[in-house]
């Protein structure tokens, strides 16, 4: 070739190039464009592809007792789905499943028949349902596995726990208060799916949510049994409406057990009407009655209106209050009474006759400091504030009344909290059913420690009133069923009318008998409230309640491992006998004996 | 025994560019095909092993012997075409494979470069410097349209289309005379209706697809969008080796063969784009040094031949994978999973390192001075 012909073609062989490299630039351009300017939309556009908003099912936090026994826990169930337009012969469908799901056939045609992909047909079957619709082999008929919450002790704390809906949220008592807690914190996740919807496990994205934490409570699994079995008693023996007790901790606040009766199951809940899911110790009030003289006396002692051995005279068991029409009536004829026996017999007259030392806005600054007409703050759902009247709006008998527990209401919480602040030196806790709350791993989340409401009594006022109480279970004292051989117990009876539903004044028939008290007196472990309501027959707390306070504080002794000082006592040996002495005027060690 | 100075010419650059890709396509493969039982990267692999012999085989013989016997092997891949379309294999409703046992085997991959050889044998036979007019290009058109013809019965799109192109640019090399090319660029305008007739009607649709792929973007869109997401998913700096999504999950379907890029730019982004881009770059520009460099006017020919199939697959295929062409099958040299395609590109190679050693030949004149 000659060299101009190498020019043209050298020439030819760069125009080329240049043509190549323009479409290599429009290449890069476009990549450029897509990959960086387009970029974040069209990644957004894949992450929708692939990501698949997948409903996992949830592991729901379990519920521990005080020791890690379980009350609550998570399990599967199936749950069966149809697509509907993959059924080809709905009415036969309709029927074989009606016939084994007992479902009523002509709705879950109506189902199958909608045009849809997607419907329910049963929620959370039986092992034994799923397997005979398995077995089946239907089209278009598809399963779900599904958290199912269970509880293991059927009954047992059902009203404490709550329960968990179908699609594992909380519906009520512990369950709604820590839901936010013990659901897994999405309830949803993604996963990674391919072009044909079929999901990819192993790229499983969480996306920042979690497993649901478990719940360890301050609860007694055994003791809540034996506060259950106890009220399941009396509420039989004496065919009660209802009856519920407490059993706490009156020096932090933990709550011990916590019983209505009757129980529901929490498993089935959807069968039990609501009345019988509410916890009512904390949702429902009463007139306390009685016990509510523990309150009154404190307040005398503390404000020194009132001495233990003060006398009053209690007008023979019948006294009209001055300038009123009001009468009020002792159970018991009595004359003159110290304050101190007042509570021991439980004299309303007394009871009125201490009041009047007192000027209004001081007993009812001593009723809201003990808690009464405000929520005690415990962790669970539907507390409510109980009832008293301001001062102001105290009628002339209003305030006699109110000495011996009528005209305000209470919810069983706050009359034993109330009650626990005489048992733990003149100082309120709020009660509490929640310890702490741990992840999977075992790790606290969040641990509640007790919280100090306020001092209500001065700590000598506590001892004073303790010593009263003491008496009251002793041989002739209202009190004396709930005497416990070994320990000493201090408490209260109440035997309230239930006020005439609809009308005013009080029923003849229907009362509310209570037992309040804490025991051993010498260093309180527990303090008990019995409520049982309308027994037949026998309506005084003394004589229902108290035996029910005596058999859950001796079989409760037993779980903390506080053994009976004064059986040991009683067998006269010098030794037993002196290390019991040291024990009461504090210096022992208990683990000695 | 070669020749010392065939060792002293050797194009190493083009050889390294050649790997480096190759490499590149095995990783990228062992990617897209990640998960699945049968490992495509290792059949792709052996292709790669195949290939190169081939390229040895071709560089060592003189390409002058190719010249001679360039029509031969043109006649003998229409032969092979008319193979296929009597006892091919049908794989998608297209009849592109022969079966030989353990492999099947794509002739129109080969009349790629077989095409070619024959045009720089008559080209640079029949040198027209007034540039070419109809009648001169009488017997080059025959030599596309008898492969074209058999190519769009198999039917495949893409390669034919591939040769249109291949010939008009190295028309546009040799320079043919304006109105020859005005009538042939008229003439193709006018068989388009019957070319539409010939479609089958998928390819139709992608067709139409490409003009308004949101108009349907389940069915024949859906590749385009598809694609297009998967690369723009990428990013600049991309999602990693073997954590693309849409390719991964089958979002992106055939993103082994014709789709390949869309799995490198998911997984190695606008970075790993470029870089791609860019070696295709310094082949093509290599490529055509080999052709500037060559000292007769069949391997300028033959070289820009090559040249031009190479760089008119790469620019379809990522063009079809970014949105910028309409989608047809066209692999993407080296990068793509599939045999015909890897070995008729490493031939090309080969010859385009057998040209560019043997420019000696030539300068022997030149040794005296």
């Amino acid at each position: 070739m000659n060299t101009n012909a190498k020019k043209w073609i050298r020439f030819r062989i760069y125009m080329v190039l240049i043509c190549f490299l323009l479409f290599f630039t429009a290449l890069a351009v476009r990549a450029f464009q897509l990959q960086v300017l387009k970029g974040e939309y069209l990644r957004t556009l894949a992450e929708k592809e692939y990501t698949g908003i997948i409903r996992l099912a949830q592991d729901r936090g379990v519920i521990y007792d005080r020791h890690k026994e379980i009350l609550a826990i998570s399990s599967y169930a199936y749950s069966i789905f149809a697509d509907p337009t993959q059924i080809t012969d709905p009415y036969s469908v309709a029927c074989k499943l009606s016939a084994i799901l007992k479902l009523n056939n002509r709705k879950l045609l109506n189902n199958l028949k909608k045009k849809r992909s997607f419907v329910w047909v049963k929620r959370q079957v039986t092992d034994g349902e799923a397997e005979e619709v398995r077995r089946l082999r239907i089209k278009g008929i598809h399963f779900l596995r599904e958290n199912r919450r269970y509880y293991p002790d059927v009954y047992l704390a059902c009203h404490l726990l709550g329960f968990a809906g179908v699609d594992a949220q909380g519906l009520e008592g512990l369950e709604l208060s820590y839901d936010k807690y013990l659901k897994t914190k999405t309830g949803y996740s993604t996963a990674m799916r391919d072009a044909l919807g079929r999901r990819i496990y192993s790229k499983i994205d969480f996306g920042g949510s979690r497993q649901g934490y478990d719940l360890i409570l301050t609860i007694d699994k055994r003791i809540q049994h034996i506060t259950e079995m106890g009220l399941k008693k009396v509420s039989q023996n004496t065919q009660a409406k209802g009856a519920m007790a407490i059993v706490m901790n009156p020096k932090t606040g933990e709550i011990l057990a916590m019983a209505n009766y009757p129980p529901f199951n929490p498993n089935t809940f959807l069968r039990y009407p609501p009345s019988v899911r509410r916890n009512r110790i904390i949702t429902d009030t009463f007139e306390p009655g009685s016990t509510f003289k523990v309150f009154l006396i404190a307040g005398a002692l503390e404000e020194g209106t009132v001495k233990p051995n003060h006398m009053f005279f209690c007008e023979n068991g019948n006294y009209r209050i001055k300038g009123t029409s009001a009468i009020i009536k002792d159970v018991h004829q009595h004359g003159w009474l110290s304050a101190s026996d007042i509570i021991k017999f439980s004299s309303n007259i007394g009871a009125v006759k201490i009041g009047q030392t007192l000027n209004s806005s001081c007993l009812f600054r001593y009723i809201k400091a003990f808690g009464f007409g405000e929520k005690t703050g415990i962790d669970l759902p539907g507390e409510v504030r109980g009832f008293i009247n301001p001062p102001i709006k105290w009628s002339k008998v209003d305030k006699h009344y109110i000495a011996f527990g009528y005209g305000i209401a209470t919810t069983a919480i706050q009359l034993l909290s109330a009650f626990s602040a005489i048992a733990n030196d003149g100082v309120l806790m709020r009660p509490f059913v929640v310890k702490e709350i741990i992840n999977k791993d075992g790790k606290t989340i969040k641990r509640f420690a007790p919280h100090v409401v306020r001092r209500v009594v001065s700590s000598k006022t506590a001892r004073e009133v303790t010593s009263i109480l003491e008496k009251v279970v002793e041989k002739d004292g209202t009190g004396r069923m709930a005497f416990l051989e070994g320990y000493r117990v201090a408490g209260k009876t109440g035997t309230a009318r239930k006020a005439k539903s609809g009308g005013k004044g009080y029923s003849k028939d229907k009362y509310v008998a209570s037992f309040m008290g804490f025991a051993p007196v010498e260093d309180p472990q527990i303090a008990v409230l019995v409520v049982v309501d309308e027994p037949k027959g026998v309506e005084y707390g003394g004589v229902v309640a108290a035996p029910v306070f005596k058999e859950i504080t001796q079989k409760t002794m037993v779980c903390l491992n506080i053994p009976p000082q004064r059986v040991l006592m009683a067998q006269g040996k010098p030794g037993v006998l002196r290390q019991w002495i040291s024990i009461i005027d504090g210096n022992g060690n208990k683990d000695d004996s | 025994m070669i020749d010392r100075r065939l060792i002293q010419n050797f194009d190493w650059t083009l050889l390294m560019l050649t790997l480096i890709i190759t490499a590149i396509g095995i990783i990228n493969l062992y990617s897209a095909t990640f998960p699945q039982q049968n490992p495509i990267w290792i059949k792709q692999l052996y292709w790669f092993i195949l290939g190169y012999i081939a390229l040895i085989l071709v560089f060592t013989l003189n390409y002058k012997h190719l010249e001679n016997f360039a029509y031969h092997l043109y006649a003998l891949s229409l032969l092979l075409l008319i193979v296929v379309l009597l006892f091919g294999r049908t794989i998608l409703g297209s009849r592109r494979w022969i079966e030989l046992g353990l492999i099947s085997f794509q002739p129109s991959e080969i009349m790629k470069i077989t095409f070619v050889l024959a045009l720089a044998r008559y080209f640079s036979r029949n040198p027209v410097r007034s540039g070419y007019s109809l009648k001169n290009l009488l017997v080059p058109l025959m030599f596309l349209m008898v492969p074209f013809c058999l190519i769009i019965m198999e039917p495949d799109l893409g390669t034919a289309l591939i040769l249109c192109i291949i010939f008009l640019s190295m028309l546009l090399f040799l320079g043919a005379r304006w109105r020859s090319f005005i009538i042939m660029i008229v003439g193709l305008i006018l068989t388009l209706p019957a070319g539409w007739l010939l479609l089958k009607d998928y390819q139709r649709m992608r067709v139409i697809a490409f003009f308004n792929p949101a108009n349907d973007p389940l069915g024949a869109g859906y590749h385009a969008i598809q694609s297009k997401i998967a690369v723009g998913s990428g990013l600049l700096w991309g999602k990693g080796f073997l954590k693309g999504t849409q390719s991964q999950l089958n979002f992106l379907p055939e993103h082994h063969t014709d789709f390949i890029f869309s799995v490198l730019a998911e997984e190695w982004g606008f970075l790993g784009s470029t870089i791609l881009i860019g070696l295709y770059v310094a082949l093509i520009f290599y490529g055509l040094r080999v052709a500037k460099r060559s000292k007769d006017r069949f391997g300028t020919i033959l070289a820009l031949g090559i040249v031009c199939v190479i760089f008119w697959q790469v620019v379809i295929n990522i063009g079809m994978t970014i949105g910028l062409v309409p989608i047809v099958g066209v692999p993407l040299p080296l990068i793509s999973y599939g045999g015909s395609s890897t070995l008729s590109m490493l031939l090309g190679i080969g010859i385009l390192l057998n040209i560019s050693a043997r420019r000696f030949m030539f300068q022997s004149g030149r040794l005296g001075f």
